[in-house]
């Protein structure tokens, strides 16, 4: 785990936390993490209990819009777009048919859309926004996290936003703030939530 | 004649002939795999025969080794089937205990996790003191182990063994009163054992549930059973032919005291009863035949001599 700026698994158990610590990277890394996630302090106190895991992102890559994986020609009405990366062809799909609706949407080929759209209609669609990976990344996040997390602890608490991301569980209910907690795990790493 | 379990690993080609081997020198076969190009039996063999089968095997590529732990039914009680506890640690221990010659069940609880929300039911209880032994596999914490393991072994009948996160030392210190056997540092994680030191956790695991059921068969061994299982299994399968239609890989589950047999109990129970073992002495005088809470098997448990005064 040497990519990480900062990793840190806290424990009063010693034993235990060294556990943890061998979970944590292994998760991380069979979920493809490691590149993603810059600071991860992680914190279990199985006496209270609760589990902490507290930390910072890497500089994800923003919006992807229309114009960064299509060819797009607007002759008067009649737009054509043609698709150079598949993998954005199913989620455009369904913004267009939930926006125009599916009978004006027009597929003649695998990679090519075709569509007749009034001028205003067309305006803006260079930029309209497809997908937004720092959506999956926190989906899977998350999951990495439930995955680390001692199973029983079904009460949970989940965060990402602006580079930082947290996940507080425990078996027992939580404490209704918990920033006093999570500010101090933060500090640790010398962030601030 | 004292019986000797072991394992013979050879490839199929003429293997029958070993099979007959063993049969002739009064062995049991207790299970038999086809894997790819070879055939592994696990078997019961006189001690004074197995260099007659080594012998025997070695032209056709076969090996005999000496498996603690066929004969007898294992279950893995794992604190749930979820991504957490499987495939490791629980795969990977059932899978080692499995290569040692014993029929693992994973026992996956409903509600097994947690510390204060952790239960064991009763359907889990009885199917689990259906077998030989109940290998726990806890997780990293002394507090969690400590404050659960009473509640998930209450109702358990059968020797316990531990597995935990914590030393072997702490694990003896905090599980009061005290369960069968402990084994230290192989609690939760999540990556596969195949370094060197893991392996030698797993062999430990075996060692201890060895050195258990040791304890057990010599507690057996003062007061003998009335018939041998491995007999049984045999006298079972020549006399219910239906169990050839089973087709899971081990239509009976041997046990140190008893059997599985997996055929349905309300329609073959009856016909399991008046099986003849020898001179008119059927399986029911010799053994309590009831329903297993595992499906709708059957579960046979042979009495001791001291119950039947007969020994076949």
């Amino acid at each position: 785990m040497g990519t990480l700026d900062y990793f840190v698994v806290e424990c009063p158990e010693t034993l235990g936390g060294e556990y943890y610590k061998r979970i944590v990277s292994t998760v991380l890394l069979d979920h493809d993490l490691v590149k993603v996630v810059a600071k991860i302090h992680v914190f279990i106190d199985p006496s209270v209990p609760i589990f902490v895991a507290a930390g910072t992102t890497r500089k994800l890559p923003g919006l992807v819009t229309v114009r960064d994986f299509s060819d797009l020609n607007i002759e008067d009405h009649k737009v054509t777009i043609s698709i150079a990366n598949e993998a954005y062809l199913a989620p455009l799909l369904k913004i267009l048919w939930d926006k125009f609706g599916q009978s004006r949407v027009d597929q003649p080929d695998r990679l090519t859309i075709v569509m007749s759209l009034g001028r205003d209609e067309s305006d803006g669609l260079p930029d309209m926004v497809v997908s937004d990976p720092s959506e999956a990344l926190y989906k899977d996040l998350i999951y990495a996290m439930q995955a680390i997390a001692p199973e029983g602890f079904k009460v949970r608490r989940q965060y990402y936003g602006n580079m930082k991301f947290y996940y507080v569980a425990s078996e027992n209910t939580l404490d209704e703030d918990i920033s006093p907690l999570l500010s101090e795990k933060f500090g640790l790493m010398g962030e601030s939530l | 004649m004292i019986l000797v379990p072991v394992t013979y690993k050879g490839g199929i080609y003429r293997h029958d002939e070993i099979v007959d081997l063993i049969e002739d020198v009064g062995g049991y076969i207790i299970q038999k795999h086809f894997v790819a190009q070879e055939v592994v039996l696990q078997a019961l063999v006189p001690r004074d025969d197995i260099e007659l089968i080594r012998a025997v095997g070695k032209p056709l590529m076969g090996d005999i080794t000496p498996a603690s732990l066929v004969g007898t039914e294992i279950a893995v009680v794992t604190m749930s089937l979820e991504i957490h506890h499987l495939p490791h640690a629980s795969c990977d221990v059932a899978e080692y205990i499995r290569r040692n010659g014993a029929k693992t069940n994973m026992v996956g609880l409903a509600r097994g996790f947690g510390k204060r929300i952790a239960q064991l039911n009763d359907e889990e209880r009885d199917v689990i003191n259906e077998h030989d032994l109940a290998l726990f596999m806890l997780g990293n914490f002394e507090t969690c182990i400590e404050k659960k393991l009473p509640v998930l072994r209450r109702g358990i009948e059968v020797p316990i063994v531990v597995c935990g996160g914590p030393s072997k030392e702490a694990l003896r210190k905090i599980i009061d009163p005290p369960v069968s056997g402990y084994v230290g540092n192989v609690g939760r994680f999540m990556h596969r054992t195949k370094e060197s030191d893991e392996i030698e956790k797993l062999e430990e695991i075996v060692a201890e549930i060895t050195s258990v059921l040791d304890i057990r068969r010599e507690e057996i061994a003062k007061d003998p059973l009335s018939v041998s299982p491995a007999r049984l299994m045999d006298i079972i399968t020549e006399q219910v032919p239906d169990i050839e239609d089973v087709t899971s890989p081990t239509p009976i589950t041997v046990q140190i005291a008893g059997l599985r047999i997996k055929l349905p109990y309300d329609i073959y129970a009856g016909s399991v009863r008046d099986c003849e073992i020898e001179n008119g002495i059927t399986i029911g005088a010799v053994a309590d035949i009831r329903p297993s809470r595992m499906r709708d098997y059957i579960l046979i448990k042979i009495k001791p001599f001291s119950d039947t005064s007969i020994v076949v």
